[in-house]
């Protein structure tokens, strides 16, 4: 599949031109390709006058940013404290089962992506598993299949 | 002019000056991993802590990196009492454990007494202890070729991309700079490898002795307005003058 990369200076243009824009220009291109492509790292520390180097640092620190594609669904197991206590080791390994992908892979066919987080914030309902920009409380081992065609 | 006393001896310091200057303008041997000259302040050994206080503190202390602490009226700096010596060798504890193979890091623990470390060894610890020199001189050189990437125990310098760094141009600030050696390099007079990337050396007309890399000699050609017949000839006088120069442009020279 070759890589669209048009989209990025529009994207840019969003933003005024200063080194201060490049995390909302990072967040904006990570929206629109589900990673960052390294042809838009390039564009960006261009278009902004700031070295490749801060725009890979700063990329390569949040974990909100990927370096890699990532598939369609993201799916974000909490390990955090409350959720590890909770039984998330189970949860995480049925993942694993049933995408057969460990926690920072992608399926190949581009679909899923499995990912293990330190704690989302909602310990109330602990065992957590956030489906793309969806949170599922409570979660049983047993119901991991039928989470996966959801979300 | 402010007065500090440093180890009971009243001394006088620059306004705006740190306090590891001071100390060690007195001649007092404080550790310091992460600190030069050519570069801000940064404070990430937490080698140079020392202990402070002033008269109207009644009594209170507090433990400071000193290179990161700017002198002020009144100050009472203790650079080597019990709690700042333990302070150390925690420390250095924990540097040992992070870069077990270090001769720099155990030569300086073991004049600490730390011989080995207390903590579990970091399996697969590198001699890099991110003190961040090397990319704050590759900043101030005005390249950025290399920077500190990921985070937490991932956390490591490398170049963008991990590829070899397009904005590098060979000059070894970072390897000179670096205080573990970590940053490896090698040059036979002909050719310069660094971070991944070759380097051809130029040479001087008069004596055949290599200069520095075609690309910092187009670079500073480009970029800082010094002649490009500049490096051709390289005997001391010369020499001299591009050090006055590139202090100039890196504002290394101080303001008297």
């Amino acid at each position: 599949m070759k890589l669209d990369i048009t989209k990025v200076p529009a994207i840019i243009d969003r933003h005024p031109r200063k080194a201060s824009s490049l995390i909302m220009i990072l967040q904006d291109i990570q929206k629109e390709y589900n990673y960052l492509p390294s042809e838009a790292l390039h564009k960006t520390a261009e278009a902004l006058d700031v070295p490749m180097s801060k725009v890979y640092s700063v990329a390569t620190f949040y974990n909100a940013f990927s370096l890699k594609p990532r598939g369609e669904k993201v799916i974000r197991v909490c390990v955090g404290t409350a959720c590890h206590i909770r039984g998330s080791r189970q949860i995480q390994e049925q993942f694993e089962h049933h995408l057969k992908i460990k926690p920072g892979e992608t399926t190949p066919d581009m679909k899923y992506s499995l990912e293990v987080v330190g704690c989302v914030g909602a310990c109330a309902m602990a065992p957590v598993v956030m489906i793309n920009d969806k949170y599922y409380g409570t979660v049983k081992a047993n119901r991991i299949k039928q989470l996966v065609g959801k979300g | 002019m402010v007065n500090i006393t440093i180890n009971g001896k009243l001394v006088q310091a620059y306004e705006d000056e740190m306090l590891l200057t001071a100390i060690r303008r007195e001649n007092i041997d404080i550790p310091a991993l992460c600190h030069h000259e050519a570069v801000e302040p940064y404070g990430a050994c937490r080698l140079c802590m020392v202990e402070i206080t002033k008269d109207e503190w009644d009594g209170w202390k507090n433990h400071v990196t000193s290179c990161l602490y700017p002198v002020e009226e009144g100050l009472i700096v203790n650079t080597h009492t019990p709690t700042v010596i333990e302070l150390r060798k925690t420390i250095l504890d924990l540097f040992l454990a992070g870069s077990p193979r270090s001769t720099v890091i155990r030569k300086l623990a073991a004049e600490y007494g730390v011989t080995k470390t207390s903590y579990e060894e970091v399996p697969d610890g590198t001699d890099c202890i991110l003190c961040g020199l090397c990319t704050r001189v590759c900043d101030k050189m005005g390249f950025s070729a290399i920077s500190a990437v990921n985070r937490g125990h991932g956390k490591e310098i490398a170049p963008p991309l991990n590829e070899p760094p397009p904005d590098c141009v060979g000059c070894l600030s970072c390897a000179y700079i670096c205080p573990t050696r970590y940053i490896k390099f090698t040059d036979d007079g002909k050719t310069r490898k660094i971070w991944g990337r070759k380097f051809k050396l130029l040479h001087c007309e008069k004596t055949g002795q290599p200069t520095i890399t075609e690309e910092f000699a187009r670079y500073l050609v480009k970029n800082r307005q010094i002649p490009e017949d500049y490096f051709k000839i390289n005997d001391l006088s010369h020499r001299k003058e591009l050090a006055l120069k590139m202090g100039e442009i890196t504002q290394w020279g101080r303001e008297e």
